[in-house]
Formats: structure tokens, C-alpha cells, sequence
């Protein structure tokens, strides 16, 4: 029998013919994330008159799993700020734990100079760009939402290429398909967002989101809303999407049971 | 001058010969100092001393006071900053530094080296942090200091921390989520949660240059420290009955207490303080806030004044007393 | 002959707990030239004498900028001070780039002292033998840091180090109150008077051994700044005339009575 410390745990070469090693071998270019693996869908946002706001459902998936159901993928940064994460969730802790070590680095002076969400952006999507220049890409997308340092509402959009964007509303992954033109359509400019109100604004977020959850099979009915203004964050973290209507479900054909 | 000796015999020889040099170290009172074994941190002198940190302690004493008080709900910390030159900026240069969220220091001796001393305690605690995914206690903290503190006095190519730096924090007393968790184990049973077990607390932790460190209820260092320990020892801070709030009132006293000693310079009062996660600070280190400070430094004065008449009526008789007993 | 054993070098000290290479290095500062700067609400300014090594060579640069929003002037080993502020140029661009922000200038000044202690407490380094006063605004507006060789850094409201830099202070701390609501003309004429304070007898201040460099805040917020700008030859005319005979005459408040006195 062979001994060797990689044989053990193996099932023996004498009764199951050989065993295929080939994944032990170490040559070739070395392999990184090549695709993410635990998944959050879309995250929304939206600017308005005197903030921002967020939004993600509270699921990650595993393929088409529903696998954990309570998973908070909006992360607040130093009271001021709050980052959307798409993607890879264990990324997305990574990213986690490096937002708060900032956050404890920043704290450490009390003279109230922390990074507004502008500076959190270029942080986080130097990082990104970094990593993905590695050939060792974050697989994430991220909104960031916040106020700039002249105070006015800020959103942005960073993801695993590095890639950067900033529009008044934004959406990642499906949400960028079906979110993103009902948002476009309350606020197709930064003059029309600026005169939007906090109250219509997370009622067209509240909207999408449903709107996601109808569409999206990667979707969830428990979600998370924050709404960030000069006063502080207001982060929900377990809400429901409420008034549902599936009156038209009964319409779509063309797949699974209902083959026509 | 020859500075490398071996043995006894020849630090006698050397002594004898460099008579002007012993002559000028008795004048000091450091006869012992001057056989050259002084010279060099990390060597021991013939009767087991390490004299360079034992200098690395004189500096410490001439530092402005830093207390530390450990309440029953949190933890003070407060330091007498005497005003060298009246073109500081007021209430600017800060000298209690926060850790890590719960935790904060502060030290007397060389300033400079107090801020040597708080940026690897913040590394510590940031690689406690990446390591095991939960903040560092106090106690760690305190034993990993000790160790770098130690670590300086082990080679001949550095000199010892010019410091004692007291440590303070809020331990928290809720069972921590793990990082990044998503879901949650079990609430009881196997996940390794026992029922009715207490985490946390308050910690106050004392680290000399010698790398030496002990846990304290009340810790004082610098200058003003013996007026400040004799003042500690009254509270009975043992008994653990001291409220937080108490506490700031009482460091603030004692500051302006041992300071009586060192009257014609004019000092600064800085304090800080950690409470339980549901009092005021929310576990996390804060300067003390400006309107409780004032009250603290107003009551200190007003005690301090009401104690020049008690003193001088308790001082007559005890100090007759003690002649008597000569 | 007694001599000083603890003094050879910065790991070793004095039996009363001083750390003699340190000390000496401090003195380093006071054989440079002095400088003087001062903050007020709105502003912080820094004043210098430049020297020359001879007649015919060109004097020796004292105020150097590190980025839009700060500077700093030096007194000491001007090599020791290119030193330091290559570094600060670094990490307040390194700031810029990953954060996109200016960095604090408290952080930047912390940053180099920490640098200095360890050259205190390792042998075979030496302390930096500089003295920095470094100038800037940032979000929570102007400030103005003191730097010596042992790695202390110190906010103050004014300041100044260099040769004969007592009289300086004199000045700065006979004027203290005033600094804070001058604007930046003002600002900039009482760092002139004091630099004049530590003058030596036969010298005085001309266009070419001045200089003179100003950052401040804009308007209400503390958002728009007025960029560091360095005045030096004939741009620091317009400052020097600020303080010249008849000028300070003109301004009435009998300041020139007072520094005579």
C-alpha cells in the first residue's frame, strides 16, 4: 500500500484504478477567483433633494440556491457613509474588514476630518482596480452613497475591473435592467434629483425593489433601505416588501410546467 | 577612556583609576553608575541591574501626571499637561490616543516616545484584530506592550521607551457577532454558549519601560504619582463602587491635586474615558465631553481651595504626631 | 578630565533620564536662520531669513511647498529638511491619489515625527538636526505645527526657531491676541516685525533675504482654500513694505512705540 503523505484519504489505487492526480499539479499560470461563488443580486440607489438612498435584498444565493437569508449587504462606513455590495459575499467581507480598520484608523484623531463617501469611492475603487491588475479581482459591484465634502448628495458605482460611475440613480446586476430605467424616469437628471423628495425618492426605491423581486428568480422579499442625509443614516435592515401583487404571474408562459 | 570591563575586579581598577569621574559621580549619589556598566542598555551590572532603564525611569518621572481610574461601569483616563510656552494652541496637542474603538492610552515621559508607543499598540490591536476577528482585551494589549517595551531593553542597539504608559478599556460585555457572519449558530448548546456567562468589563493596565506591567483599579505615573497614589488609595476603588461619572470627577481632583505640588507652572487638563456598551460612550473611547469636563475641573478647584484651610488644621497635629513617634 | 560618557550617542541616557544626542541636535536648529510663522482664523503665514554663504552665492531656500494646501519653513540642516519634506510630498500626493482628499495636516506632521523618534531610540541613526514649522489648512481649517529633532510635534498659535528666536517669541507672545481676526495682510506684517525682533544688529530685511509664504481659507466654509503660494525676490516687495518706517507709522495702533520698547 502506498504510504506516501499524498495518497492518504485517497481511495486505493488497487481497487479504484488509478487515482487522477492532475489537480495536485502545480504547474501551468496560477488560478485565481475565476467566477463568484455565495452571490448578492442588485443593489439600487437614488439621489434626492437632501440625501440618498440605498438599497439590497437580504439574500445570497449559492447558484440558484436561496442559501442565507439574513445576509446585511449594506454596510454603514464611519456614520456618514453607507457602501451597497453586488456579488461575491465573501468578498464582500473582505471588503467589510477592510472598510473597518479605515474606520478604526480614522477614528483615531477626534478632529472630525473622516473620508466623506467621495473619498471612500476613490479608496475602494483603487482597491479594486488594484486587485483586478493582479489578475486577482474583487468579484464585486459596489455603490457607495453619501455626501461629498461640500455636504451635497453623492453616489457612485465601482466594480471588480475598477471601473467607476456616477449618475443620479444607480443599479448593479439585474437591477441595472429593471431598475435602473424606473429610476431614470423619476430622476433623469441631477437638476430633476435635486428637487426630488426624501419621501418620493424611497417610494420609487420601495417600487424597484418589488419590481426586482417579481423578475429577479435570485431575489428576496426581505430586504435592507438606508437613507443618508446631513443628519445621519437611517438604516433599516429588515424590511418586507409589502402590497405585493402576483396577478400577473398567472399570464407568463413559456417555461417550466407551463411549457405554452 | 576605556569603557569595556570584564568582571568585578576591573570595574574596581577602573574605578580607582578614573578618580576625578568617581569623585564627580558621588556628587550624584550614582557611585554605583560609574563603573561604566551604565553606558550600555541590555548589560547588566555586577549586582544584576540594568541601569539604562533604570534612567529610562527618571525620565518618566519628570513627565506630567497620567492617571488612570478603573470604575465599576467604565474607565477614566486623565493627564496633567503642563504648558511649556504660552504660543501653544489651546486645548490642541492631544495626549490620550485612542487604540482601538474601545480602548485608550496615555503616558508619562518622552512625549515622542509615548507616540512610538501608541502606534504599535494600534498595530497590535489592528493584527489582533485580522487575526482572530474579534477586538483585543485590554489584557492583550497590556501583555503584547510588555513584551515590545521588554524587547527594548534586550540589545545594545536601541535604548529603552522613555515612558510608563497606562492603558485603558472597555472590554464588551456582549457576546461578539462573528465577523462577516452570515446566518447564526446555534443560540445555545454545541455553538459553545453557556448560559448565564458574563463577558468583559472594565481594564486598566500600567506597562514601565522595563517592560514590567500590572493590572490596576487606580494607576498613576509621572511626576505628581505620589500625591496621586495616596489620593487612588482613599477611594477604595477595590470595592468596585465608583461610578464612571464619579470617577471623571475624582480624576479630575486628583490631577489638580497632585499639580498643587508643581504650582507655578500652568497646566492643561485632558481626560478621556470608556463606559459599558449602554452607558454614555457605548464602549468606545471618547474624550470626556466638554460641559462634564468643566464640572469636574470646577468641583477640583473648589476642593482644592476648601483644602488649603483642612490641610493646614489636619496637617498641623499628624505632623506632631509623627515627631512625637521619632 | 571629566567628560561626558552619555552623550555619544542617542541610545543612551543620562543617568537624570536625558538623552544628550538629542539635546545637541535641538541646537543644531538654533544655528539656522530664524523663522517665524503664525495662524489666524483664516490663514497661516510663514516668514524667513534667507542666508547666503558668501557674497557672491545665492541664499539658502527656507519655505518649501509640499502641496496645495500646505508648506513648511526650516531652520537647521537643510539637507535633513529636504529630507523630510520629500517624504511629506509623498504621502500628502499618496493621500490625493487613494483617497482623493488633502491630507490632515496634523496627520502629515504626526507622520514625520514619528519618523524622528526612531532616529532617537536605534543606533547608528541620528536625530534629524531640523527644526520645521509647517503651515496648512485643511477641513478643519488653518493650522500651524512646531517640529523638533526629537520627534515633538506641538500646534501652535505662533511660533518661531531658529537663531535668536527668543526675540521672536517675545513679539508673538506680546501680540498673541491679536492674531487670530487678522487678515492676511496683517498676519504677514506681524511675522515680518517679529522676524525683525531676532535680526542682527547690522542686518535687515530685504527682498533678497526674505521670504514669505501664505495658505489660507476662502470665504465662510472652510471649502475653498487660497493655495499655498511662496513669495520670494522681488514679489515680497509688497510684504516688506507693509512693515517698513513710514508704513507702520501710518497704521496708527503705536505697535511701533511698542517693539521699540
Amino acid at each position: 500500500m502506498n504510504h506516501l503523505p499524498q495518497a492518504w484519504g485517497r481511495p486505493r489505487d488497487d481497487v479504484y484504478g488509478p487515482y487522477d492526480s492532475s489537480y495536485l499539479q502545480n504547474n501551468g499560470p496560477n488560478q485565481h477567483t475565476q467566477q463568484p461563488i455565495v452571490t448578492g443580486t442588485s443593489v439600487i440607489a437614488l439621489k434626492f433633494k437632501d440625501g440618498v438612498v440605498i438599497a439590497a435584498d437580504n439574500l445570497a444565493s449559492y447558484g440558484s440556491l436561496a442559501r442565507f437569508t439574513n445576509v446585511k449587504r449594506l454596510r454603514k462606513f464611519a456614520d456618514t457613509s453607507v457602501v451597497g455590495f453586488g456579488g461575491d459575499v465573501s468578498d464582500m467581507q473582505y471588503l467589510d474588514r477592510l472598510l473597518n480598520s479605515l474606520d478604526i484608523d480614522e477614528a483615531y484623531s477626534s478632529a472630525g476630518d473622516t473620508l466623506n463617501a467621495h473619498n471612500l469611492h476613490t479608496y475602494l475603487s483603487k482597491v479594486l482596480y488594484k486587485r483586478r491588475s493582479d489578475f486577482n479581482p474583487l468579484w464585486n459591484q459596489l455603490l457607495v452613497a453619501g455626501l461629498d465634502g461640500e455636504d451635497m448628495p453623492f453616489l457612485a458605482s465601482a466594480d471588480l475591473l475598477g471601473t467607476t460611475f456616477s449618475s443620479p440613480s444607480l443599479a448593479t446586476g439585474f437591477g441595472a435592467h429593471l431598475a435602473q430605467p424606473i429610476l431614470r424616469k423619476v430622476a433623469p437628471d441631477e437638476e430633476t434629483a435635486a428637487k426630488l423628495s426624501k419621501e418620493d425618492a424611497v417610494q420609487s426605491v420601495k417600487e424597484c425593489m418589488k419590481v426586482l423581486f417579481y423578475r429577479d428568480a435570485r431575489s428576496l422579499d426581505k430586504y435592507s433601505i438606508a437613507v443618508i442625509t446631513k443628519e445621519g443614516i437611517d438604516l433599516k435592515e429588515d424590511e418586507k416588501l409589502e402590497q405585493q401583487s402576483w396577478a400577473f404571474a398567472d399570464k407568463i408562459r413559456g417555461y417550466g410546467t407551463q411549457v405554452n | 577612556m576605556p569603557h569595556i570591563t570584564t568582571g568585578p575586579q576591573a570595574a574596581t581598577q577602573l574605578h580607582a583609576k578614573t578618580n576625578t569621574r568617581a569623585s564627580w559621580c558621588l556628587e550624584l549619589e550614582l557611585a554605583l553608575a560609574c563603573t561604566g556598566y551604565d553606558l550600555t542598555n541590555s548589560v547588566f551590572s555586577p549586582d544584576g541591574r540594568n541601569f539604562q532603564v533604570e534612567y529610562a525611569v527618571k525620565a518618566v518621572e519628570n513627565g506630567g501626571t497620567s492617571i488612570g481610574i478603573r470604575c465599576k461601569d467604565g474607565v477614566v483616563l486623565a493627564v496633567e499637561k503642563v504648558i511649556s510656552s504660552k504660543l501653544l494652541k489651546p486645548g490642541a496637542n492631544k495626549r490620550i490616543a485612542t487604540i482601538d474603538r474601545h480602548m485608550g492610552a496615555v503616558s508619562s515621559g518622552l512625549v515622542p516616545d509615548g507616540r512610538h508607543f501608541v502606534s504599535r499598540a494600534r498595530d497590535e490591536a489592528a493584527s489582533w484584530r485580522s487575526v482572530y476577528k474579534t477586538p483585543i482585551t485590554v489584557k492583550d494589549l497590556a501583555s503584547r506592550m510588555g513584551g515590545y517595551l521588554q524587547a527594548y531593553t534586550l540589545y545594545s542597539s536601541v535604548r529603552p521607551f522613555g515612558i510608563t504608559a497606562i492603558v485603558g478599556g472597555w472590554d464588551s460585555e456582549l457576546e461578539l457577532p462573528v465577523d462577516g457572519q452570515v446566518g447564526e449558530g446555534p443560540s445555545i448548546g454545541a455553538g459553545g454558549k453557556v448560559e448565564g456567562k458574563t463577558y468583559g468589563g472594565p481594564g486598566l493596565y500600567m506597562i514601565e519601560p522595563s517592560g514590567m506591567y500590572w493590572g490596576y483599579y487606580g494607576a498613576a505615573t509621572g511626576k505628581g504619582r505620589q500625591t496621586a497614589k495616596a489620593e487612588l488609595e482613599k477611594l477604595d476603588l477595590a470595592a468596585g463602587n465608583l461610578s464612571l461619572e464619579d470617577g471623571v470627577k475624582e480624576a479630575a481632583r486628583i490631577i489638580y491635586v497632585a499639580h498643587a505640588d508643581n504650582k507655578d507652572k500652568e497646566f492643561e487638563l485632558e481626560m478621556t474615558w470608556i463606559s459599558r456598551l449602554d452607558g454614555p460612550t457605548k464602549g468606545k473611547h471618547q474624550e470626556v465631553p466638554k460641559e462634564l469636563l468643566e464640572e469636574a475641573e470646577r468641583l477640583a478647584k473648589k476642593h482644592l481651595e476648601g483644602d488649603d484651610d483642612e490641610e493646614t488644621k489636619e496637617d498641623d497635629k499628624p505632623a506632631e504626631g509623627d515627631q512625637m513617634e521619632e | 578630565m571629566f567628560r561626558n560618557n552619555y552623550d555619544n550617542d542617542s541610545v543612551t541616557f543620562s543617568p537624570q533620564g536625558r538623552i544628550f544626542q538629542v539635546e545637541y541636535a535641538s541646537e543644531a536648529v538654533k544655528q539656522g536662520s530664524v523663522v517665524v510663522g503664525i495662524v489666524s482664523k483664516t490663514h497661516a503665514v510663514l516668514v524667513a531669513v534667507k542666508r547666503n554663504a558668501e557674497e557672491l552665492s545665492s541664499y539658502q531656500k527656507k519655505i518649501i511647498a509640499i502641496d496645495e494646501h500646505l508648506g513648511l519653513s526650516l531652520a537647521g540642516l537643510a539637507s535633513d529638511a529636504r529630507v523630510l519634506s520629500n517624504f511629506m510630498k509623498q504621502q500628502s500626493l499618496s493621500s490625493r491619489l487613494t483617497y482623493g482628499r488633502a491630507i490632515p495636516v496634523s496627520r502629515l506632521v504626526t507622520s514625520i515625527g514619528d519618523r524622528a523618534q526612531t532616529n532617537t531610540q536605534h543606533y547608528g541613526k541620528r536625530p534629524y538636526g531640523v527644526g520645521l514649522l509647517v503651515a496648512g489648512v485643511d477641513e478643519s481649517g488653518p493650522h500651524l505645527f512646531e517640529f523638533q529633532p526629537s520627534g515633538m510635534t506641538q500646534e501652535m498659535v505662533a511660533c518661531a526657531i531658529g537663531a535668536r528666536s527668543q526675540m521672536a517669541r517675545t513679539y508673538l507672545e506680546r501680540n498673541l491676541e491679536k492674531f487670530a481676526d487678522c487678515g492676511k495682510e496683517k498676519l504677514i506684517a506681524h511675522g515680518l516685525r517679529a522676524l525683525k525682533e531676532s535680526l542682527a544688529q547690522d542686518k535687515e530685511l530685504t527682498v533678497e533675504n526674505c521670504s514669505v509664504g501664505v495658505v489660507g481659507v476662502r470665504g465662510e466654509g472652510m471649502t475653498a482654500i487660497e493655495g499655498f503660494k511662496l513669495f520670494d525676490g522681488q514679489d515680497v516687495q509688497q510684504w516688506l513694505s507693509l512693515v517698513t518706517e513710514g508704513a507702520e507709522e501710518g497704521e496708527g495702533e503705536g505697535e511701533g512705540m511698542e517693539v521699540d520698547s
